[in-house]
């Protein structure tokens, strides 16, 4: 049974890159729409600088970019939004795209020194569902009835997870060149730290007890063609080993402030998020021939 | 040959005489003249069992059988359903078709499909399958792997028509359910398939598939 595991990392970058995007802006979103007042103002002026939304920007086009490697045809890949009624893959596309179209007019009014006009509110909170539906249909496109290793509750709790650790890493490690700050904005740093500690938690429980065949509690006797099964429990043990070295930089930063350890932990963290993809995509198996 | 007022054509497929000469495969590949590594009709050869002791003396319970699949043109077509371009469509006939214009290569209803059908054609960079050799059944002939068959193992026809000439199942190891696509596709099983689970057998020609 032909799987997809050495063609697919195209997707695994597209699909990191493009969770670690939606999770660098639903960091700052939340700190907008959940901060207290007037902290909101503040934090609107300074975290929604043009540089941070820039870069969310280059995350999503570099994805995208990278996502076309994947197809035979690349040349058509807009013909992929033809399916939206019944394809999660074509309302993966959707949702990226007005994730990106909602950030790109963001960016324009921060740029513009429109920020303080009405719309700006909707328009994060529109941007953020946009960014949770891309994130949902990403999931749902690989939960196929077909594909018991794929069908769990593991696959969007560990995509979401994905975002939720990436990101907040992504900003803190980024704050001093992306924001008019210097992490001087009350329960800013603290409020990203805890996003990533809760998804290196998250993360390590689903490895542990969900993902198909490495789980306690997903184990399946779907056949494994790929993927030597001597090979996928040191991947998931260095997985384990990369979340906690996140973890522990995470613990770091935050007794100290310096950047560097922001920096080591998003690296660590990366590598993690890249092991445990990689075991998604070998992974594969699907029912009949 | 020509079946009037189909409203579904199928395979039906007799395992219990196929002798795995793989005819079938042989003249799909040559009259659609397919490139390496792609095969629109492929025979599965499924294996299981061991030798047993019986009493003070070992006996064999080996056991083997074939199974000739191509794209069975089901009811759900799951290839279908995902496709973000709609390039896979369904005619009225049944006949589930790849439009080779608007299929991208991305591979989704490869993934998606437990039949094994949809295949990449590397050259091209798009995903192609059998299509029941729509042109011979336009001219009234039977698709190509049917009229090769030497054991008369294949046949086709409407599917109502097959089910009360043959009967058949479409459930035999290692195919899946029949209700997660609906596929046009009858088999008279090997008398042996009953024996075969995930447990008891596999299939052993993976690297020729």
């Amino acid at each position: 049974m032909p799987g997809p595991t050495e063609r697919e990392w195209p997707l695994i970058a597209f699909t990191i890159l493009s969770q670690a995007a939606v999770g660098a802006y639903g960091t700052v979103a939340a700190a907008f729409l959940l901060g207290a007042a007037p902290q909101p103002a503040l934090i609107q002026n300074r975290v929604f600088s043009v540089p941070f939304l820039a870069s969310v920007l280059a995350a999503l086009g570099l994805a995208a970019a990278v996502s076309l490697l994947h197809l035979g045809r690349p040349g058509r890949a807009a013909t992929a939004l033809a399916n939206v009624r019944s394809s999660w893959l074509s309302r993966e596309i959707f949702f990226e795209l007005a994730f990106i179209a909602f950030v790109l007019i963001l960016a324009i009014l921060r740029w513009r020194g429109q920020e303080a006009g009405a719309a700006f509110r909707p328009l994060v909170i529109a941007a953020a569902a946009a960014g949770a539906l891309f994130l949902l249909s990403m999931s749902r496109l690989y939960m196929l009835r077909t594909v018991p290793a794929w069908r769990g509750l593991h696959t969007p709790i560990s995509f979401f997870a994905t975002a939720a650790l990436l990101g907040p890493l992504a900003v803190l490690a980024g704050r001093r060149m992306l924001f008019d700050f210097a992490g001087s904005v009350d329960g800013f740093s603290a409020g990203a730290e805890l996003a990533a500690l809760a998804a290196i938690l998250v993360l390590i429980l689903t490895a542990l007890l969900l993902t198909p065949r490495t789980g306690l509690a997903g184990g399946t006797a779907e056949t494994l063609r790929e993927l030597p099964a001597g090979r996928i429990y040191p991947l998931l043990a260095f997985r384990l080993l990369y979340l906690g070295a996140a973890m522990i930089f995470v613990f770091l930063f935050h007794g100290s402030g310096h950047t560097g350890y922001a920096v080591l932990a998003l690296l660590a963290a990366a590598v993690s998020e890249i092991l445990g993809r990689y075991l998604f995509y070998a992974l594969y198996a699907r029912t009949g021939v | 040959m020509s079946v009037p007022f189909v409203h579904q054509y199928a395979f039906h497929y007799d395992a219990s005489v196929c002798s795995g000469c793989k005819a079938c495969q042989g003249a799909c590949k040559d009259k659609n003249d397919l490139p390496p590594g792609v095969l629109w009709r492929r025979v599965y050869e499924v294996t299981g069992g061991s030798w047993k002791k019986e009493g003070g003396v070992w006996v064999p319970g080996v056991f083997a059988y074939n199974l000739s699949l191509a794209c069975h043109h089901c009811a759900k077509p799951i290839c279908g359903e995902g496709c973000p371009t709609k390039a896979i469509y369904k005619r009225d006939d049944g006949v589930v078709l790849i439009d080779t214009q608007a299929c991208i290569g991305c591979r989704y209803c490869e993934w998606a499909c437990p039949y094994g059908a949809i295949q990449f054609d590397a050259e091209r960079r798009l995903e192609t399958k059998c299509d029941f050799c729509a042109d011979l059944l336009g001219a009234g002939r039977p698709p190509a792997c049917v009229a090769a068959c030497p054991m008369r193992a294949l046949d086709f026809g409407d599917l109502d028509d097959l089910r009360k000439t043959y009967g058949g199942t479409s459930e035999i190891f290692p195919l899946p359910e029949a209700g997660v696509t609906e596929p046009a596709l009858l088999i008279k099983p090997h008398k042996d398939a009953a024996r075969a689970t995930k447990d008891t057998a596999e299939v052993a020609n993976w690297e020729e598939i």
